[in-house]
């Protein structure tokens, strides 16, 4: 006891001080979350999913709560690559923590438009690519959907990056597995899941669905345990690192998802309730360490028996 | 910011007053709002918007009881702590070369006994109108009262009451329920006065991150946390609201 608990942890090149994470789209730009944690205390953060032009997003009803989660269809408004990389970068660059791009395009060229745009900003440690969208040149059918795609997307973007690249999962597949596995040899560095889980809220009064997208991504605790189930499989699948998100509210939660394989953890729809979760969460792994004897956090990876 | 509740009572049909210990550092504009936590657990997730009341040195929220977060919340009792964040958003501006006009409907006089307030610090004129459904549900003891039953004042709705009044140099200052503020609107573009209305909608963060709160105006989607809750009615495309 009182010993010091080792909290690092490593994916590609980069070490990360603690596991904990915040998840793009949860945490703006970083800078609004400034006045209600110190970000330096982050192992990282991931900022909102950035697209080649400005996006005005879906019209609202854009939320909608549910028991213990919400249904949201944002439709990733965001203010484009280039307005991030020249407004808001300058502004977050001073954080000693690593900052995470998360990208989405329609085609292909999108995605590596982007990633080519990222590779000179250099306090982007690594590119985070959102493959829940649809790939508007084969009908709209989600990127992360197919294998083959993510294959292809996958390795496109490896020839043009030289970040460490990070494919975030959909759940909404039969088989994650698989999809992770395009990914792992398509050369991917690391592969986060889950993405948020497709769902719909219908009002009885009206007969219509709440949100104007009809169809929205349900998050926040309600969906860990499927979070923590498909990291597990994606685990003992691949040998990429894995990032576990969905439904992290507690170092207990996130927790769960190393032990099941996560070597990070990214904390979403929580930071909407309480801004500074994340540094609760950080404490509370180290208390588990040090009541548990544990002196690498990472030793606690992948230990769930199979 | 967890604070403790000094006192929580019903004072209308439905209608509640939460007096919530203010430390010192807490001040804010008519027109802003807190994010309420009505629980440590997670059931309900979210946190609830509500306007700011009153400020002394107790924080004060009016609410109505609608669904199970404010019922949760009307069960509180003095000494309980409750976790809130704010003061988020942008609150009304008082101008003090107009006729100023205070219309609310419902709850919706929450923000508007604030700005009175703080008009009438700085001596300044204005007239207020409320409406409400019934007389029951009356949560205000000054001011112009209209009730859609007739049972107290003016048979009707508030802005039917206040119509004759409202003239070119008027700036309205408005928060009710949407077909409310519709009609104001309307009345507004044909009277050439001002209006400056604090709108709702459903939101996760309050603090700008979401991006849930989106509200359609002139200059592309606007988010009622952090652009609002306060806009200048003519910004807003209310044909789509
Ligand atoms: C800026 C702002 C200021 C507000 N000020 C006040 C106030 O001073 N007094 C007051 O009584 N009410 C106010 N409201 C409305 C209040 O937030 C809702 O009545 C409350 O969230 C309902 O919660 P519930 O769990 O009881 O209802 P439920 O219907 O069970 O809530 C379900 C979900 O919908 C959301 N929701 C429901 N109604 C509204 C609404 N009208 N606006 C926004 N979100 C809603 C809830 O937050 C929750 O996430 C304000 C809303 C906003 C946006
Ligand atoms: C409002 C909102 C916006 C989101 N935006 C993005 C996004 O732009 N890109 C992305 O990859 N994921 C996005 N997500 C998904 C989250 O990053 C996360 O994968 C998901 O919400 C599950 O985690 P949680 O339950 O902790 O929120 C968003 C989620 C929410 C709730």
């Amino acid at each position: 006891m009182g010993k010091n608990v080792n909290l690092t942890c490593k994916v590609a090149n980069l070490i990360f001080k603690n596991p904990v994470l915040t998840a793009s789209g949860t945490f703006g730009y970083g800078v609004e979350y400034e006045k209600h944690l110190d970000l330096n205390k982050l192992g990282g953060f991931v900022v909102k999913g950035l697209s080649i032009k400005e996006r005005s997003g879906n019209n609202p009803p854009r939320i909608v709560e549910t028991p213990c989660g919400m249904l949201n269809a944002i439709g990733l408004q965001n203010i484009g690559v280039d307005r991030f990389l020249k407004e808001k970068l300058p502004k977050i660059a001073k954080f000693n923590t690593h900052i995470i791009a998360n990208i989405y395009g329609t085609q292909i060229d999108e995605f590596l438009e982007l990633a080519e745009k990222l590779n000179n900003a250099e306090r982007i440690s690594a590119i985070e690519v959102n493959v829940s969208c649809p790939n508007v040149r084969v009908g709209g059918m989600l990127f992360g959907k197919d294998p083959n795609m993510v294959f292809k997307l996958t390795s496109a973007i490896k020839k043009v990056s030289d970040k460490p690249i990070i494919i975030k999962l959909t759940p909404n597949v039969s088989d994650i597995v698989s999809i992770a596995k395009a990914a792992e040899s398509a050369g991917a560095d690391a592969v986060s899941l889950i993405n948020t889980i497709a769902g719909m809220v219908i009002d009885v009064k009206s007969k219509k669905p709440v949100l104007f997208n009809k169809i929205g991504g349900l998050s926040g605790p309600a969906i860990y345990p499927v979070g923590v189930k498909m990291v597990y499989e994606v685990y003992h699948a691949v040998k990429i690192p894995v990032i576990g998100v969905g439904g992290i509210y507690s170092a207990d939660i996130a927790l769960q998802y190393m032990i099941a394989g996560a070597m990070l953890v990214e904390v979403g729809t929580a930071n909407f309730v309480q801004p500074n979760i994340t540094i609760e969460i950080i404490k509370g792994m180290e208390e588990y360490a040090k009541r548990e004897g544990i002196s690498n956090i990472s030793d606690i990876i992948g230990s769930c028996c199979k | 910011m967890q604070l403790q509740i000094v006192s929580n009572k019903q004072v209308s049909k439905d209608t509640y007053l939460i007096k919530i210990d203010n430390p010192e550092v807490f001040d804010a504009y008519p027109g802003q709002f807190v994010m309420v936590r009505v629980n440590n657990y997670n059931y309900p997730l979210l946190r609830r918007p509500f306007s700011i009341y009153n400020l002394s040195n107790t924080i004060d929220l009016l609410y109505r009881k609608v669904g199970e977060g404010t019922s949760m919340l009307s069960l509180k009792k003095p000494g309980d702590s409750i976790d809130i964040l704010g003061p988020l958003g942008n609150g009304f501006k008082i101008k003090s070369d107009k006729k100023l006009i205070l219309i609310g409907g419902g709850i919706g006089i929450a923000p508007l006994c604030f700005l009175k307030k703080k008009i009438d610090e700085r001596k300044m004129n204005c007239e207020t109108y409320f409406g409400f459904n019934s007389k029951d549900e009356i949560c205000v003891d000054y001011g112009n009262i209209a009730t859609i039953d007739g049972s107290f004042g003016y048979k009707g709705n508030v802005v039917d009451m206040a119509i004759d009044k409202i003239e070119e140099n008027s700036l309205i200052y408005a928060c009710g329920p949407t077909i409310m503020l519709k009609k104001l609107a309307l009345l507004c573009h044909e009277k050439k006065c001002n209006m400056e209305v604090s709108l709702e909608s459903r939101m996760a963060c309050g603090m700008g991150v979401c991006l849930g709160c989106a509200v359609e105006t002139k200059n592309g989607m606007s988010l009622v946390c952090s652009d609002g809750p306060v806009f200048d009615y003519k910004d807003i495309l209310w044909e789509k609201m």
